[in-house]
Parts: C-alpha cells; structure tokens; sequence
C-alpha cells in the first residue's frame, strides 16, 4: 500500500434536517492506494453510503476535498463529475438498480451510453461480459426473471464493462442469501485479485474481514477504525 | 448519447406506456388536424383567387388614366393620354406593350338577333396577353385584319344563344356608321333658303355696342351654330358593314374583372369601321358639348386622346416600378397588383383567425404533454438516478425527455396533418358537389399547400419541445443520491 490515488481531505457531507445539522460525513482523510479492496463498515446511518458516493462522484462534499489521481473531482462541473462516473467508476447497489424494462443485455449496454462507445462494439462487450460472468444463456431476460443473485451479476456485468478503475459496491450482498452472498463476494475477490480496485460498503464485518484487504470503521461520520493505517 | 440512441431511447419509453403516448398525441393530432384543415380551407382560398388573378393576367396588367386637373377649367395642363403618351409608357422598363382602350359603337347582327353596343379594337399582340386569353370557347382571331370578332359571353347569351361553343363559327354582321367632321362644319354654313342673310338682317345694328344685346345675340348664334354642327354630324353619316366569323368567346364583364366590351374586333378591321374623325358615340359627343371639352374632340387623329391606356408588363418587373415610372409620367394608375397586395394581406389575417383555433387546441394539447412528461419522471425517479449512477449528465437525461416529448409532438403531427388533410378533402367534396348541385361553378376551396404542411409539422414539434422542456430540466436535475435512495 504505497502510493495513495484516492485521497481525501477533511471531507466533510452535512444535511441540515429543520434546525439539526448531520454529519452524515465528518471531517474524514482517507488514502487509497490502487489495487486495494477496501472494507467500509459501521453501523446504520455512520455515514458509509454518504462516503461511498462522494467517493464515486455521485454527490459532493460540503467542505474537504476528494481528489482521484490528478483529477480533484471537488473542482469539476456537474458535467465533469458524470464524465469521471462514465468513464472511471463502476457502482454496484444492494438494490441492484437494474432498468425494469430491459433485458440483461440492455441493461449491461446502457453503462456504455455515456462514455462514447461505439454502438456494434457495446452490444459485444455486454454479451461477452455477460458471458464471463456465467450469464450467457440469460441475455435477453429481463430483471423480473433473475433470482437475486443473477440480477447482481448482471449489475455487477454493468459496472465492469465500461472498464473502470474502480469499483464502489454499497452492501452488494445485503439483499442476498448465503450462498449467493458468497459467490458475490468471491467474484468481487476475483476482480481485485486481476488489480482492480474495489471500496465496499458492508454490514457484515466477517465477509468483510474474510475478503477485504483493509477494513475502515466508520462511526457518526467519523473513520474511527482503519486497518490500513496501522500498516 | 449519439441521437441514435435518443431516438432507440424515446421509441422504448413511449411504446412501454403505450396507452398513455397514444393519448396524448391524440392531443397534439386533433390540434394539428384542426390547424392543418382550417388553414387548408383559408389556404384553397388563396389558391382560388391567386388563380384567377394570374388567369387573367392581372398581375401584369396595369391600366393608366389620365390625370384629371382638380384645379378646374385649365384643362390645357392636364396630362393627355394621346399617342406621344403611348408611346412613352411603352418604353417603361418591363412594360411589353401600352395600348389604348378604343371604343366605338357598332350594330351587331347575329342570326336574327340584333342590338347596338360598343365595340373594342385590339392589336393581335394585345390579343396574346394573358389578359385576353381566356377562352370559354373558341381561339383569338389570326390576325389584325382578319375578318374574325372575338365576343363575349354576355353577348352570346344577349344574342339568344346558350352554349359559348355553338357560337364559335358564326356569322357576325357588323355595321358602323362613319362620322365626317367637315360635313359638320359644313351645315354650320350651309346656306339652305338664305338663313344667314336673314340671319344678318336681323341683327339689330344699333344697340350692337350695348352689352346685353351682344352677348343675348352671340348666345342665340352660338346654340345655333351648335344645333347645325350636330345635325349635321348624324345626318351625313356614311354606314360601313363587315360580315365577320366568330373565333372565339371570353367572359365577359360579370365574370371577369377586365372591362371588356362586348365585341372585340382585329385592329385593322376596326379602322375600316371606325375611320371617322370622331370616334365618340353622338351621347358622349353631347356630353362633351356642354362640358366644354370640345377642342380635344376636334384635334387632328394623330393628336386624339384615349380614355384608357392598358399596360401589360412582364411578370418579373415588380408593379410598383412599373407604377412609379407611370405616375412621374403624370399619369393615374390603377393596378390589380395593388389589389393583389391588400387581398394577400386580408388573407394573412383570415389564416391567422383560422390557425389561431388550431393553435389553441394545440397549446391544450401541450399541457396533456407536460402533464405526461411530469408524470413519468416521477415513475421513472429511479430510472434517472441509475442513468447519472453511470455517468449521465444532465444534457443527456434532458435530451432524454426533450426527445421523448419531440417524438409525441412528430407522430402526434405526422398524423394530425393527414387527417387534416383527411377532413379538407371530405370538406372539399362536400362543397364540390353541394356547388354541383345548386347548378354553380364548382370550385375548389381547400389547398393542402407544402408550406403548410411544414408549418404544421413545425408547430407540432416545437410545442411539444416547450412544453417538455421544463419537465425535461426538472429531470435533468434529479439529484441521484436521492432518487437512488431506498424508500
Ligand atoms: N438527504 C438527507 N437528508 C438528511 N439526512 C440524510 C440524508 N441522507 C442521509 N442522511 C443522514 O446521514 C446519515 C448517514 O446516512 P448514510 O445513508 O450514509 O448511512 P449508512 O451508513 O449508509 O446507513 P445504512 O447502513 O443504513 O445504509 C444518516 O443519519 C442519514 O439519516
Ligand atoms: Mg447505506
């Protein structure tokens, strides 16, 4: 872990609820070297979600700054920020947030919308991810005839095929029984393991310990426990 | 986003809710068939008269007078339409021809049906113009001295004969009576029986320098002389008959805006009837007895003026030029162009009152697409907030809907203009036959024009793009960690 790529700064995310300020994220500074398959845990409302999506450009900082690589995502325009979500985040949801109404193959393809690729060259990296990901003979299905497991694969299919340089996945397994929540976890460990780098948000501090290579504990917005740091 | 992907994009959603896409560009169809057949029927009547003012070439005819002096009695410094004038308007840029109504009163004999009327010369270059040119029946005679008339419908049916083509070919016997000035001038001193050297007797030598008896006694000569001059106009003049063929019959005075006399004669054949001094009728020769303008009527043939001068100009000369270089010849004009100009603003203002209805209904309708647009951003909350999750930018999501919104507003147009179309000809063979049947010209009313066909695509797509512009912005702005939220 040498070199940090991610990096924050007093990154700070409040909501003001009538008269009450929330610190949904406080004053956090986190490095993030590339190829690290980071654990964020901590207990409802700590502040994990709210990190995760500053992380991935999808909401911004109160105060502090993010900065990834050269890019310092706090300085660009709204444009900018979903130019940097197009092209060098994968997001995965405990929800899944498959489109309804379309099938696998379309759903994989609709990553590929925003980052300019050509039409005849999206419709073969859907299939061919799809494909990788044991999903092959279910392209052409819709989300409502996938079991839970598929239709995070699916996701999961939609984050990779952009080629990102990072995954964030919030509580990718939390909707998921055993048995598909560790077939997740496992490929999630594949992934990193080809160098990719992945922030995941969990409940479950012992899949958690068991895959990730650092754990960070989050508490009322504050990082109060990181293993990374220890090292 | 390529526009492919819009467009794939905007078909997907809009065929996913199918019930209410279909709705509510059945909005924007009824709007735009509305539009499309209130403006077909204002546009057909457009057509209609644009028609019949290039039918008679009225846009490039132009007819000069001359101007009348309002200054009263120095009639010498008006400007007389004589043959000099004639000659100067014909070399008015763009003017193809300049010539003079000539009118003279004939007898007219067709079978046994006789009446007396007046009679018009042109030249057979006249006789081209589009203005002479409508033929019911029939073609123009061959040339200016051909033994040929053209006549009117008027005169046909004044004749007793119904159908237009049945007079073509008939027998038209033509006589004029030829006026001499000198045998007026003549009976004026004709000295029948020894009247003036009783005449000269009779004059009172004494009171000769006493003003009221000179001027009792130059009044009573002067009526005198009149009533000979008269007299002897009509009693000493010369009858000339022309057998002619019919060769073709126009409209006449009711049915067309020209003022056309009723018989038009070949130009050559004309003089041999109208080779008088005086090519007045005996009426309006009174009328200019006692309106003093007798001089004119006197002066030689060359220096004769016209009552009326008909210009008829080449099409690519606009008529305002035309009249420009008329009017600073000190000449009235009076032009259909000029009609044409108001009658074309009349109708801007009759497609307005007609698009304003389809334009009311249109913007109803745009409110059915905001309300649709609103709606399915609310549905699709979560859709929009995936789509930035994967790098949609807020262009992106707001072409999303822009499209969507444009697509209702094509289809919902496409099909409004052909059922408007639709409804303007149904409209258009109602009239056509109702017309048939109260025995009148059928004509028609309705024209589905290019232009209007693209106005209305136009309006379709650009209300629609209003009214799904502020939904699409509201979209656009969605806030994905919001929308992403679980409940
Ligand atoms: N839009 C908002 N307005 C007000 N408060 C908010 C908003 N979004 C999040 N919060 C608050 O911020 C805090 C952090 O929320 P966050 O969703 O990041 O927690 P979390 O750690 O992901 O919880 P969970 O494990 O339940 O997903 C919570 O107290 C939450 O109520
Ligand atoms: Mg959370």
């Amino acid at each position: 872990m040498t070199e940090p790529w991610i990096a924050t700064k007093e990154l700070c995310r409040y909501y003001q609820r009538g008269p009450q300020e929330i610190r949904a994220v406080d004053s956090v500074n986190l490095n993030i070297a590339r190829g690290e398959f980071v654990g964020i845990v901590g207990s409802s409302g700590s502040g994990k979600s709210t990190l995760l999506n500053l992380l991935a450009g999808l909401d911004t900082p109160t105060s502090g700054s993010i900065a990834v690589g050269a890019t310092v995502l706090s300085a660009l325009s709204r444009r900018g920020l979903a130019g940097y979500r197009a092209r060098q985040v994968g997001m995965i949801f405990q929800t899944f947030n498959l489109l309804p109404h379309h099938t696998a193959l379309r759903n994989v393809e609709v990553a590929l919308y925003f980052n300019d690729t050509p039409r005849n060259e999206r419709h073969k990296r859907a299939s061919e991810i799809l494909t990788n990901l044991g999903m092959g003979d279910r392209l052409e299905h819709r989300p409502n005839a996938l079991s839970g497991g598929e239709q995070q694969r699916v996701a999961i299919a939609r984050a990779l095929v952009k080629r990102p340089e990072v995954i964030f996945a919030d509580e990718p397994t939390g909707n998921l029984d055993y048995e598909n929540a560790r077939q997740i976890a496992a490929l999630l460990t594949d992934l990193n393991k080809e160098g990719l780098t992945v922030v995941m948000v969990s409940h479950d501090l012992e899949l958690a310990r068991s895959i990730c290579s650092r754990i960070i504990k989050m508490h009322y917005g504050r990082v109060v426990e990181d293993s990374g740091a220890q090292r | 986003m390529t526009s492919y992907d819009l467009i794939t994009a905007a078909a997907d959603n809009l065929w996913r809710m199918k019930l209410r896409s279909i709705l509510t560009m059945a909005g924007v169809l009824i709007a735009i068939a509305a539009f499309v057949s209130m403006l077909s029927f204002g546009a057909g009547n457009q057509q209609y008269v644009n028609d019949q003012f290039e039918k008679f070439g009225l846009l490039t005819t132009m007819q000069v007078f001359p101007e009348e002096d309002k200054n009263g009695s120095d009639s010498v410094k008006a400007k007389v339409l004589n043959d000099s004038a004639l000659a100067l308007l014909a070399q008015i840029p763009g003017v193809r021809l300049a010539y003079p109504l000539e009118a003279f009163e004939i007898e007219a004999k067709l079978g046994d049906s006789a009446a007396t009327l007046n009679a018009q010369a042109i030249s057979s270059e006249v006789a081209r113009t589009a203005a002479m040119s409508q033929y019911l029946a029939g073609t123009r005679f061959e040339n200016d001295s051909a033994h040929q008339a053209v006549v009117t419908r008027d005169f046909v049916k004044r004749m007793g004969i119904a159908e237009a083509d049945s007079a073509v070919g008939r027998e038209l016997v033509v006589t004029a009576r030829l006026v001499r000035i000198d045998s007026a001038w003549a009976a004026i001193i004709s000295d029948k029986d020894g009247a003036i050297r009783k005449r000269l007797r009779a004059i009172d030598r004494d009171s000769i320098f006493e003003p009221g008896y000179m001027m009792g006694l130059l009044r009573r000569e002067t009526s005198e002389a009149l009533r000979r001059f008269y007299s002897g106009l009509m009693n000493n003049r010369e009858l000339v008959t022309e057998t002619l063929t019919i060769s073709g019959v126009i409209p006449g005075r009711h049915e067309s805006p020209m003022r056309i006399e009723q018989v038009i004669l070949p130009l050559a054949t004309a003089r041999r009837l109208n080779d008088g001094d005086i090519s007045m009728s005996p009426a309006s020769l009174m009328s200019s007895f006692s309106s003093g303008s007798l001089p004119d009527m006197f002066a030689p043939k060359e220096g004769k003026s016209y009552p009326k001068v008909t210009l008829d100009f080449d099409p690519h000369t606009p008529f305002k030029s035309v009249r420009d270089s008329v009017k600073a010849l000190g000449f009235k004009t009076y032009s259909f162009a000029e009609q044409f100009e108001e009658i074309q603003k009349m109708f801007i203002y009759f497609d307005m009152a007609l698009g304003m209805i389809g334009l009311i209904a249109l913007v109803t309708a745009s409110l059915g697409i905001a309300n649709t647009m609103i709606m399915s951003i609310l549905e699709r909350r979560r859709e929009i907030g995936v789509l930035k999750a994967l790098g949609a930018d807020d262009s992106d999501i707001r072409r999303i809907f822009l499209y969507e919104a444009a697509a209702i507003g094509t289809l919902g147009a496409t099909f409004g203009i052909i059922v408007g179309w639709g409804i303007a000809r149904v409209a258009s063979f109602v009239a056509q036959s109702f017309m048939r049947r109260e025995g009148v010209e059928a004509i028609e009313l309705f024209a589905t024009p290019w232009w209007l066909i693209g106005i209305a695509l136009g309006f379709g797509i650009v209300v629609s793009l209003l009214a799904g512009y502020y939904p699409a912005r509201r979209a656009a702005r969605l806030d994905p960690v919001e929308s992403l939220r679980n409940e």
